[in-house]
């Protein structure tokens, strides 16, 4: 009884704490101003300007599907290797239609451990799209017609991983399955030693008369190496740790290794010809979860992935060899939403993978592609360009951007002091250098700028998923009880319902455009609605079968129907989604 | 009980299936009676053998895997053998039974026991046992797919229907010839029992066409037949996989079955070959070296020092087993057989395990060969005799079924499964006798001044084959043999690496390790991998 007081009692202090802090950290309404774009009282607060770990990213998504029950799900669409769930927020109207019914977006993140941020722009864009609906008339319509599936990380594992354990800012790229690097039988025996332990590896140099390297007399944080014919002060000894297998190398054998995106199902080559790649495609439990979703849902017509870094808007083939595959109307759709991400992404380049970067066989944008038919970007978010808004032609400025960015606009907090450390192996060295959520990651002021950004990049591509309309039906009456109609078929955007490589393997079905209401005497697809040019379609003539409706482009079917009065006019298209006429 | 109950029905089935029982092949086993088979030999023999299931097919059956070997299994070098790896080819499922059989049967012999305390055998006897069932079906066919996952037999009924039709009531899909003045076949004048393509250069002009029997509104639109269920193990494996081909899946190791083997040899760093019966032959016809395929970022051809190892395992295969007839297949997209090599890394090896012999006409029609030398083995109802029947697609067109009966071509009667199955055991046991076994021999000590000694050995390799295939040199699934020095507390290494992870080393070839330690004390040093087994010695300075 008085054990019971008392908790009411805490509770009740609990209340009136959360009420003080409401008032200390919130605004409320009527002291506000709305920003223009942004949502200024949103139903979810969410602070843009920092990174969540992975409860962190599940809250914010629990959060959004509770707050938004009519416009968003939260499921859960497979567990990592340690037992993580991926986690999916279906963004949609959730009442008009049903969602499968819809063209859908897919947007995921992550895949690389260490590359956290655009699991906070996926969360960002399932937050504006949620928070914006009935508000803003493009972003209402949007999420009326289209679906997102947003998967803010599919390397949770690796996610927390980057964040809890020390790490640089390139580790882990890998998930969390122990594999032996190193070829000494032992599987991860010679991770990162976090000598300073301050959660950050950086960098180990010695004083060495010997050596290449001295402080730059600008920034003496920073190290250069000297030039020929000189003798410098330090030498770098690579990143910190110890030798702990004895094989004569530090740190040769840590968390992973391998590459969740080498793991995917089109052009596959194993990890001696593709370094990275598992066992075989799919063999991780992340991606197959992946996989499985996006096989169950061929309403995904197009797809953004997030990675770091490079300022980079990339579209497949991973491999020069694939590029045969695109077609000319594929090549038209990437270069038109490639060229429109030039201009709302400044620093950021529309580039072809295999031609601008380097090449990738079984990648995550190829399978997309070529598995499954999907329009999919890579961004590699992040560049230094966000820096100063210079790009950089002399490596030395580049070099020293970051030195002068931290300086002057983070005021130091991204870097490690040199400090003196005793080295089991090494003997006396120091240890510094740039923390590992400097680099690679936005700093926190620069986030949000990005997150919309890229956002609204994979807005107006989802926008162009393939929108198809009962454009104009005509009805003849041809006597003796029959009806010649003829319907035309629309697709108002860019994306074609079929792209270049659905229809050369017959990934997808074809588009089944249907007429009910009357006894249909034949079908035919018309090629040339001008001159009659037809062609009959023999079997099941009352559900035309048309491979493709182009972008911005329209079919014409026609039957011939005894009897009938009110007719519908049915178009289910695996990925222009379903609409109906009556008539 | 359950045991009569299998063995009635087996009794009922053969009794209603008259071809089963008159064409040679009875005796082959199903799966119902593999498994009963398995199950008794790991009772039988439970110090030896253990049963298990990697996995349960969409049709329901177990993926068996029976682990032979006495002691330590996975320290030591292992063959995985594996049978059923094309519904094809159930023959190679009764190789790969009655080698376990065999072995286990004489596992009490000094030379089996000798070599099943120092070798493991992975026997796989079949891995893909939904598509072999049709082998045992009332309606038999070569089926090469698997079954379809339960769901999608709902959901898209186009699929699952079956591609074949009986219509001559036989219980077997032959072929099917329809009198056309468009067709592009004719009889083979030496026999007409036999289609052959009407050759346009020798001025012949076809009369028939030629088809699967079945109906046509059966195969028509079979759209997506390749997307999923019906996949052939035999074409999902990742080397060359055909992508979007019939057969091939989703993607490669897309399959319960594919994946099941996979994941295990993944695990089991002790394998160093694989022996597979199916399709593909590298036995009698090994593979031979071409720079051009070998060398590049994709090798799609077995790397020099492979290929010489393949040639010596061909002769004594051919020493040791009948290949008359042998037509040496070589590998097909996505096959298992190339996978265990370009992809896995290991030596692999594939035969059919038998072949039509020569007949005396010696015809290079292979049907007409084939069936001459059934004649002269007095084997019955190997082909059916074409028959007339009426065609719902082909309205007053001469339509006939007929032709090779399924199955007889590659799979040979009963007694000779039998005696190709001794042939193979000897075979087997020789490859294992040729595994790869690391020695740490010539040890020597020289003190080379106070407290300071340097110790050199060879890591030699005692077996014929060499430790790790030259392609294994770049597979990282593959264990070289690695050398830990392990100095006593006391003693410091002056020189010489602790760990040493050495690339291939030939069949009794050998790799020199010196060290230079100060003080005294007991050394160990541990030489080896899972694959050719570990070797441990003390030195004491």
């Amino acid at each position: 009884m008085k054990i019971k007081t008392n908790i009411t009692r805490i509770k009740l202090l609990l209340f009136v704490f959360i009420l003080f802090s409401n008032t200390v950290y919130s605004q409320t309404a009527d002291q506000i101003f709305k920003a223009a774009g942004t949502p200024a009282t949103p139903k979810v607060e969410i602070h843009w300007n920092r990174y969540y770990d992975f409860d962190g990213v599940a809250e914010i998504c629990r959060k959004l599907a509770d707050a938004h029950p009519s416009l968003a799900t939260l499921e859960s669409i497979g567990s990592s290797y340690e037992g993580r769930e991926i986690w999916l927020l279906t963004v949609t109207n959730l009442e008009n239609k049903p969602h499968r019914e819809k063209p859908g977006f897919w947007i995921d993140a992550n895949i690389h451990a260490n590359e956290i941020q655009g699991t906070e722009i996926a969360l960002y864009t399932a937050w504006y799209l949620l928070e914006n609906y009935g508000k803003n008339d493009f972003i209402t319509k949007l999420m009326d017609e289209k679906v997102f599936y947003i998967a803010p990380t599919i390397n949770p594992d690796g996610r927390d991983n980057y964040i809890y354990e020390p790490n640089t800012g390139s580790t882990p790229r890998s998930g969390t399955i122990p594999l032996d690097d190193s070829g000494d039988g032992v599987a991860a025996n010679d991770p990162f030693d976090d000598l300073n332990n301050d959660g950050h590896i950086t960098q180990m140099r010695r004083r060495n008369p010997l050596g290449q390297f001295r402080e730059c007399p600008e920034d003496p944080r920073r190290m250069v190496r000297v030039g020929p014919g000189e003798q410098g002060e330090f030498e770098l000894l690579g990143l910190e740790g110890i030798d702990r297998n004895h094989d004569g190398r530090v740190n040769s054998d840590g968390i992973g290794r391998y590459d969740p995106n080498r793991d995917w199902g089109w052009n596959w080559q194993p990890d001696h010809v593709q370094r990275g790649a598992y066992h075989y495609p799919f063999a991780l439990p992340e991606n197959r979860a992946v996989r499985d979703f996006v096989v169950a849902h061929p309403n995904i017509a197009g797809a953004q992935t997030y990675h770091n870094m490079g300022g980079m808007i990339l579209r497949g083939p991973g491999t020069r060899e694939d590029e045969q595959y695109y077609t000319f109307a594929d090549r038209n759709v990437y270069d038109a939403l490639g060229e429109l991400g030039d201009k709302l992404l400044p620093g950021y380049r529309y580039l072809v993978l295999y031609q601008d970067l380097y090449s990738v066989y079984g990648g995550q944008i190829d399978w997309f592609h070529f598995g499954r038919g999907i329009y999919t970007f890579t961004n590699e978010l992040f560049t230094r360009y966000l820096y100063f808004y210079e790009q950089y032609e002399d490596r030395e400025e580049a070099q020293k951007a970051p030195y002068q960015f931290d300086r002057y606009l983070l005021f130091e907090d991204a870097f490690v002091p040199w400090e003196e450390y005793d080295h089991p192996q090494f003997g006396k060295i120091e240890i510094g250098g740039f923390k590992k959520n400097f680099g690679r990651l936005h700093p926190g002021f620069l986030l949000e700028t990005d997150a919309h950004r890229n956002m609204a990049f994979t807005l107006f591509h989802a926008y162009h998923t393939p929108q198809l309309e009962i454009h104009d039906v005509q009805v003849k009456d041809l006597g003796r009880g029959q009806k010649e109609i003829t319907a035309v078929i629309a697709n108002g955007r860019i994306i074609p319902t079929h792209s270049g490589i659905d229809l050369r393997y017959n990934i997808e079905r074809p588009n089944y455009i249907s007429l009910e209401g009357g006894d249909v005497l034949a079908g035919m697809r018309v090629l040339n609605p001008d001159l009659n040019v037809v062609e009959e379609q023999k079997r099941n003539p009352e559900i035309i079968e048309v491979d493709n409706i182009p972008g911005m482009g329209h079919v014409t079917v026609r039957w011939i129907v005894d009897g009938g009065r009110n007719y519908t006019i049915k178009v289910d298209s695996a990925k222009g989604g379903v609409v109906r006429k009556s008539f | 009980m359950q045991k009569k109950l299998i063995r009635a029905a087996f009794i009922l089935m053969v009794a209603l299936s008259p071809f089963f029982n008159l064409n040679g092949q009875e005796g082959y086993t199903n799966h119902d009676d593999l498994s009963a088979r398995l199950n008794q030999l790991a009772r039988e023999f439970p110090a030896v053998a253990t049963l298990e299931s990697l996995d349960k097919t969409n049709g329901g059956k177990e993926i068996w895997l029976l682990s032979i070997g006495t002691g330590d299994l996975e320290n030591r070098p292992a063959i995985a053998v594996a049978g059923g790896v094309s519904g094809e080819y159930p023959v190679g499922t009764e190789l790969a039974l009655l080698f376990a059989e065999k072995i286990l049967e004489n596992s009490g012999d000094d030379r089996v026991k000798e070599l099943l305390s120092e070798t493991t055998f992975y026997v796989f006897p079949d891995m893909n046992p939904d598509a072999r069932a049709q082998f045992f079906s009332r309606l038999r066919y070569e089926r090469t797919g698997n079954a379809y996952p339960p769901h999608s037999v709902e959901r898209n009924a186009r699929l699952a229907e079956d591609p074949y039709r009986d219509l001559n009531g036989d219980n077997m899909i032959t072929m099917m010839r329809t009198e056309d003045p468009s067709g592009e076949w004719i009889t083979h004048p030496k026999d007409p029992r036999v289609m052959v393509r009407a050759s346009f250069e020798k001025g012949e002009t076809g009369k028939y066409t030629l088809k699967p029997e079945g109906i046509d509104s059966d195969m028509y639109d079979l759209f997506n037949m390749h997307r999923e269920g019906m996949v052939d193990f035999n074409k999902n494996f990742t080397f060359q996989y055909p992508a979007f081909t019939p057969r091939a899946g989703e993607h490669a190791v897309s399959e319960i079955e594919s994946r099941a083997i996979a994941d295990f040899l993944f695990e089991s760093k002790n394998v160093f070959a694989v022996v597979g019966f199916g399709p593909a032959d590298n036995l009698t016809a090994p593979l031979t070296y071409n720079e051009r395929a070998a060398s590049g970022r994709m090798v799609t051809g077995i790397l020099q020092e492979d290929a010489k190892v393949n040639s010596m395992v061909s002769n004594k295969y051919s020493g040791l087993v009948s290949t008359e007839g042998a037509t040496g297949k070589s590998g097909t997209d996505g096959d298992f057989f190339q996978w265990a090599y370009f992809h896995y890394g290991r030596f692999s090896f594939s035969t059919p395990g038998w072949w039509v012999p020569a007949s005396e006409g010696g015809s290079s029609n292979p049907e007409i060969n084939f069936l001459e030398w059934a004649e002269s083995e007095g084997l019955e109802n190997v082909f059916v005799p074409w028959q007339e029947v009426e065609h719902p697609d082909y309205p007053g067109q001469k339509t006939e079924v007929g032709g090779i009966a399924p199955f007889v071509m590659n799979n040979p009667p009963y007694e000779i499964v039998e005696r190709s199955a001794g042939e193979h055991f000897n075979f087997l046991l020789e490859l294992a006798e040729m595994r790869p076994v690391t020695d740490i021999v010539n040890v020597r000590t020289e003190r080379l001044g106070r407290d300071l000694h340097r110790v050199t050995v060879d890591i030699f390799n005692e077996g014929v084959f060499p430790t790790v295939t030259e392609l294994g040199e770049r597979v990282r699934w593959v264990q070289k043999t690695v050398v830990n020095f392990d100095p006593d507390e006391g003693q410091e290494l002056v020189s010489g690496k602790r760990v040493e992870v050495l690339d291939r080393i030939e069949g009794k070839g050998r790799y020199e390790c010196s060290w230079l330690v100060r003080g005294r004390g007991e050394i160990k040093i541990r030489a080896g991998a899972e694959s050719t087994g570990f070797k441990e010695i003390e030195i004491n300075l």
